[in-house]
């Protein structure tokens, strides 16, 4: 897995590409952890992700479960069809924000 | 004869010939006389007469002590000294009062020039030393000795803003030095050495010694050249043995190049060099050259032994150290190991015990690693209904086997109370909610069988759909409605309810749908249905270790825990009847 780091509007992308597994995941978890510690509204664009396991959608769930507490916006984007089948198999479609684009989102009013 | 400074700061990587230093012409005069078999000694005469300092000087120096050309009797004229050295030794005399008056003592700030010629002394007396050996004229060796490194003295007179290096260079063996050469003056003091002799138009033999006594890289030259011209560079070798800092490694080389050139017996160039101190003292006389204080062979050989013992010694304890750490490093792996093993055996005994499958409930537990994070069990309450339940923590490994333990605990206890899998599931979501790090959470299928009625109430947060599998092959998915334990207090678990009837329940963990069943083949759902339709007549237990046997017989590693649990009536000889 590797990632690169964009901004967006209000939002830091954190895009990431390849696989999302236990190997890798600590990873994406630092980068999105690393970017709401820095009162950052963030979005983790899945378009090119191949594989997701439970400890990628973990690093996912801490992401939302931190913005939450911290009043940020966090969401996923551009899912690819393997991390969507993954996160509607396990119903996360419902916990987690899915956006198509970032562009079509309304602008952040929280904080 | 004076030598002005032909230039401040000349970059030394382009020097023509007039930015070297002019030796003293009379001087010169006599070399190129000397070198002429044409020239008598009433010639010579007269060219001496003509600088009366210079004649002064090569009489001075004959009869010295240390060269003692006379044989107890004074030469008092060049005639004299012509009949008495020969006019090649002649030359060479006076081509080393040239060489050591063409820089004057004080031109070069910074410079400890004393120090320069001390080094070219030691090269001089170590060649005259080793000439003898190896049959060469002695008084030749000693001239190209003290002439071979002039070149570095005219780089540093040439860019005196360099001074300060000198200190360093001089510790360094001549194969650094080389190198150091090159970095700091883009040069080399053969290359500079080699223009030199040119230009002074110096006779071959020497001007070979001087140019080509070192290699491409400072190494040793080849044998094209003159046997001068490699004493030449095993006489460097001999003469750093008192300046270099790594004596012990430079004494090693030197004895090497000595070796491999002129063949010596072992002992000889340490016989020679014990007696070079004394010597150097004796040639600076000679030739009123200002020398400090000797360090004698004693006192390097004692200094390179130590350095030996040293590094000896540091190798030594480098061994033990790593031998030390290594046995730390298996001591901590072994107990590792234990703790882990010991975790291993308390996990398991919160499962089912494999060998004693319910009656109406069977399940299977592959673990990736040592510890799983996937977990099943099933218990019956007091009025005969079954609580049964598969669940998948995210990630793997020791944290997911802790929350594992505290998942299916919190089903066994609180179950006992709470008879509605949906409630159930809600209060230990909260529970677990309120204590989960690091996002993780716990997919969990769970379910009530009554086997009074055959009523099933099931709950999925998280997993893979549960298969309700008729013997004729019909099949119905129970998706998961909730999400994953652990992630939301809110969440709400609805419950499903059917007949279980004569069919199976099939409830499993993604390792099974995602289990590798061949290289870049997963089992998939489809592949699942197909399989347990393939095993339908075996019992329950055996159709299980059928289904995840496809996926540990794979030649892909096991890439998550995989777990399968069986609901379903008993049949009379324990196997489906169709």
């Amino acid at each position: 897995m590797d990632y690169k780091i964009r901004t967006e509007g209000q939002y830091t992308v954190i895009a990431l590409r390849g696989d999302v597994d236990l190997h890798h995941s600590p990873k994406a978890r630092e980068q999105i952890l690393k970017y709401l510690g820095e009162q950052c509204h963030v979005m983790v664009d899945l378009a090119d992700v191949a594989y997701i396991d439970s400890s990628g959608i973990a690093s996912l769930i801490e992401g939302f479960q931190l913005a939450k507490q911290h009043k940020l916006q966090f969401g996923l984007v551009g899912v690819s069809e393997p991390a969507m089948q993954v996160l509607k198999l396990a119903r996360l479609d419902r916990v987690l924000p899915i956006h198509q684009t970032i562009s079509g989102m309304a602008p952040v009013s929280i904080r | 004869m004076d030598t002005a400074r032909i230039t401040s700061g000349k970059s030394v990587n382009s020097i023509k010939p007039a930015d070297l230093p002019a030796p003293p012409q009379a001087a010169i005069q006599i070399v190129h006389a000397c070198s002429d078999d044409s020239t008598d000694s009433k010639k010579l005469a007269r060219l001496a007469a003509s600088d009366m300092v210079i004649t002064a000087e090569v009489l001075r120096v004959a009869n010295s002590p240390f060269f003692g050309y006379g044989y107890g009797k004074k030469i008092q004229s060049i005639p004299r000294a012509v009949t008495v050295m020969g006019q090649r030794t002649l030359r060479n005399l006076v081509l080393c009062i040239a060489v050591r008056d063409a820089i004057k003592q004080d031109s070069i700030p910074g410079f400890d020039i004393n120090a320069y010629w001390e080094d070219s002394l030691r090269r001089a007396v170590c060649a005259r030393l080793l000439g003898r050996d190896v049959r060469l004229d002695h008084d030749e060796c000693f001239t190209a000795g003290l002439l071979q490194d002039f070149g570095l003295l005219v780089m540093f007179f040439l860019q005196p803003d360099k001074a300060a290096m000198w200190p360093e260079m001089r510790r360094k063996n001549p194969m650094s030095r080389y190198q150091m050469e090159k970095r700091v003056f883009g040069n080399t003091h053969d290359k500079v050495g080699r223009m030199l002799a040119k230009e002074w138009g110096l006779p071959a033999e020497l001007g070979d010694a001087i140019s080509n006594h070192h290699g491409a890289d400072g190494d040793a030259p080849d044998e094209t050249h003159t046997r001068l011209c490699r004493l030449a560079y095993c006489v460097d070798w001999m003469a750093a043995v008192f300046t270099a800092d790594d004596k012990s490694e430079t004494l090693t080389r030197c004895r090497d190049a000595i070796t491999r050139t002129f063949g010596l017996a072992p002992g000889v160039v340490e016989k020679h060099l014990d007696n070079v101190p004394s010597l150097v003292e004796e040639a600076a006389t000679a030739l009123g050259l200002g020398v400090g204080n000797q360090l004698k062979f004693a006192d390097v050989m004692q200094e390179a032994n130590l350095k030996l013992a040293s590094e000896n010694l540091s190798y030594q304890e480098l061994t033990r150290q790593l031998e030390v750490t290594l046995e730390e490093r298996d001591r901590l792996a072994a107990e590792l190991n234990r703790e882990i093993a010991l975790a291993q055996e308390i996990q398991k005994s919160l499962l089912p015990h494999p060998d004693t499958p319910g009656q109406y409930i069977t399940g299977i537990n592959l673990p990736a690693r040592e510890l799983s994070g996937d977990f099943y069990d099933f218990f019956t309450l007091p009025d005969g209904r079954m609580y049964f339940n598969l669940g998948d923590v995210s990630g793997k490994g020791i944290n997911a086997a802790l929350l594992m333990a505290k998942t299916s605990s919190l089903f066994r206890c609180l179950g006992k109370t709470v008879h509605s899998p949906g409630k159930l599931l809600q209060q230990i979501n909260r529970e677990l909610c309120e204590t989960t790090t690091r996002g993780m959470f716990v997919a969990v299928t769970a379910g009530l069988y009554d086997p009074a009625n055959g009523t099933v109430r099931l709950v999925n947060a998280g997993n893979p759909p549960a298969l309700l599998i008729g013997r004729n092959g019909t099949h119905k998915a129970y998706k998961a409605e909730s999400p994953p334990l652990g992630i939301d207090t809110d969440t709400a678990f609805p419950e499903y309810e059917f007949n279980l009837s004569d069919d199976g329940l099939y409830l499993f963990s993604d390792g099974i749908t995602e289990g590798f069943i061949a290289k870049d083949e997963t089992l998939g759902i489809t592949g699942l249905l197909t399989l347990i339709l393939e095993v339908g007549a075996r019992p329950a237990q055996q159709r299980l270790a059928a289904i995840v046997d496809r996926i540990r017989r794979s030649p892909e590693p096991l890439r998550d825990d995989t777990t399968i649990l069986l609901v379903e009536k008993p049949h009379d000889n324990g196997a489906r009847t169709d």
